[in-house]
């Protein structure tokens, strides 16, 4: 049977929205809660609290921590969102972003939009992503085409030619940040997972991609579904097959893009978000996607707020935190429930 | 609608591999037709075929008026159910989160149900006794109950034809038996059109109101199962020495495949 479950959006809101005020609050500096409240309802319009605080906290809430805060979210919304997306796709439990390398082929196209100019402007912002986008999709074409054996693309194949073209989508990433030597502070930590730019300007940049490829991302629950009984079944269902492909693969390196445009490659979120919810909550598409995308904020959140408390006043690369916490907290998971996992 | 399913000079090929030659074969409302044949002689591509998940080369498949090749998946899975070979695909999902994926067809792109698909749903579990396992997951089912998950799916699309490739491979004698008894009950109560491959002569006669043997993706013979189970023709196409028997009472052709010499 079913296990009573714990009813899934109760428990996973407020761990959001506690991930959210632990994001703003912590840093270099501590700013309590209750002053982060205070100058957030100072932004709105007609609210004017006296400040009992520094004026510099202002400055760095306003300009720094949220702006950070609301980056991060979307990103490990958008990845945990495109991993559920894949892992459905491929009926396969390993296809995450980063396995079979579309996070690292729009990477490649967002540094190579960023090295054609290094955006100065909003407009530059908006094109960061769609560099990225088009990488994501060049690269899951690719992969797909190489992993593909007859009619069936095999979890080996698919993995091997993510590896692959992921490394070399990586390699030339290298090559390009290294050709632009002003960058290369940048462009390291891009690649290990931080973000290159700070401020509102990425997030503005990002904000129409994002509204459409999460509209697009929520409605592919059913398809999804339904193509979990395989691409044979999913049409004597009455699924257009080739057409929902094509959509998921579009949502789905769409919201990649969105992810790996201003905070980099980073790993693991992808793949163990979508697997701990679909223990916990089962295996509903519809659900899932969801349940993916706000544990996918919450879980980067933490991982980010770790990676800035850690060494503070140094913070590390977020990458860096989420495979040291994500790749034993995934195995635990894997142990403990290999026998729930129907795939 | 009429909802004869006419097969009319169908050719398949896998590239330049002829794998269904000239095959015409109609069914009628209210009737099972069994298909049967050798592994390899191209059952289970002829019902692919139909289903529309393979083009066919030549030829046509009518179900009364209208043309199956020329629909989109959607309109056909309203004429048309297949009920798979059994095996393991979405085991994740519960009992009523499969049959519910039926209604594919009848729901929009968010998959949202109505009021009518529930109702669909409720009648297709309850038809194949599978109302108490609902919240079950398919993994988790023996495989006899697997078959009917998947028979209530097929008819929660709720067509006039339905199409099930060799259901009982994999089943015990009691839900052999149980699973076709529903089937044939199911065909004569909702004069359903059934095509369905099998592999079990005996039950071919038992539940089959007519047989089509193909040899080689060639229909060799279509016809009732006395007409067609014979110990000349089975002997031969399955290259094997059978006996016929008649059932004592129901006068049901008997097959007894023998290789020690005892005929």
């Amino acid at each position: 049977m079913l296990k009573a479950k714990l009813p899934p959006y109760i428990v996973n809101l407020p761990l959001l929205l506690l991930a959210l005020i632990l994001s703003v609050a912590a840093g270099a500096v501590f700013i309590p809660p209750g002053t982060i409240t205070k100058i957030l309802l100072n932004l709105i319009p007609g609210v004017d609290i006296a400040a009992t605080w520094t004026n510099s906290f202002t400055v760095i809430v306003r300009e720094i921590r949220l702006p950070h805060t609301i980056l991060i979210a979307i990103t490990g919304a958008s990845l945990a969102g495109s991993g559920a997306a894949y892992q459905g796709l491929f009926r396969n439990p390993l296809a995450d972003p980063y396995l079979i390398g579309v996070a690292s082929g729009a990477g490649l196209g967002a540094i190579f939009t960023m090295a054609i100019s290094w955006p100065e402007d909003l407009l530059g912002f908006y094109f960061i992503p769609a560099g990225a986008f088009v990488g994501a999709i060049l690269t899951v074409i690719l992969v797909y085409s190489l992993a593909r054996v007859g009619r069936t693309v095999p979890l080996t194949t698919l993995i091997l030619a993510g590896v692959a073209v992921g490394a070399f989508a990586s390699a030339l990433t290298s090559y390009l940040m290294l050709r632009s030597e002003d960058e290369i502070y940048r462009a390291i930590s891009f690649l290990l997972g931080g973000s290159p730019v700070a401020g509102w300007k990425p997030i503005l940049g990002i904000l129409p991609y994002l509204i459409v490829g999460m509209s697009l991302l929520a409605a592919s629950g059913h398809m999804l579904n339904v193509l979990q009984f395989g691409e044979e079944q999913a049409k004597q269902l009455g699924l257009a097959v080739n057409k929902a492909k094509v959509y998921i693969v579009i949502t789905a390196s769409l919201t990649t893009a969105i992810a790996v445009s201003f905070s980099g490659v980073i790993g693991f979120i992808g793949l163990i978000v979508p697997h701990v919810m679909r223990i916990i909550w089962g295996a509903d598409y519809k659900r899932l996607i969801r349940l993916s995308i706000i544990g996918g904020a919450t879980a980067l959140l933490l991982a980010d707020t770790l990676a800035r408390v850690l060494l503070a006043p140094q913070s590390l690369p977020v990458g860096i935190v989420t495979a040291l916490a994500g790749a034993p907290f995934f195995l635990w998971i894997l142990r403990r429930a290999k026998s729930e996992v129907f795939w | 609608m009429v909802a004869v399913l006419d097969i009319r000079d169908l050719s398949v090929a896998y590239g330049r591999n002829v794998v269904l030659r000239d095959i015409s074969l109609s069914v009628k409302p209210g009737e099972v037709v069994a298909l049967i044949g050798p592994n390899g002689a191209g059952k289970t591509t002829l019902i692919r075929a139909v289903s529309g998940v393979i083009t066919k080369r030549q030829g046509s498949i009518f179900m009364g008026d209208r043309d199956l090749s020329k629909l989109s998946p959607y309109q056909r899975a309203r004429i048309l159910a297949v009920v798979p070979q059994a095996r393991q695909l979405g085991g994740a999902f519960s009992v009523e989160q499969t049959v519910l994926m039926g209604r594919t067809a009848y729901m929009n792109w968010l998959g949202q149900a109505g009021e009518e698909d529930h109702e669909q749903v409720r009648f297709a579990m309850e038809k194949t006794n599978t109302s108490h396992l609902a919240n079950r997951r398919i993994a988790e089912l023996s495989g006899g109950e697997q078959q009917r998950v998947f028979l209530a799916r097929a008819l929660a699309q709720d067509t006039p034809a339905l199409l099930l490739d060799e259901p009982t491979t994999h089943l015990d004698l009691k839900h052999q038996t149980s699973f076709l008894s529903l089937v044939h009950q199911l065909t004569r109560e909702n004069d359903l059109t059934v095509l369905m491959a099998l592999h079990d002569l005996n039950q071919v006669s038992i539940y089959a109101d007519r047989v089509a043997l193909l040899l080689e993706g060639q229909m060799k013979a279509v016809g009732t199962p006395q007409e067609v189970l014979t110990e000349e023709m089975i002997s031969d196409v399955y290259q094997t020495p059978v006996q016929v028997f008649s059932h004592p009472k129901h006068k049901f052709p008997l097959i007894f495949p023998d290789q020690r010499g005892l005929n």
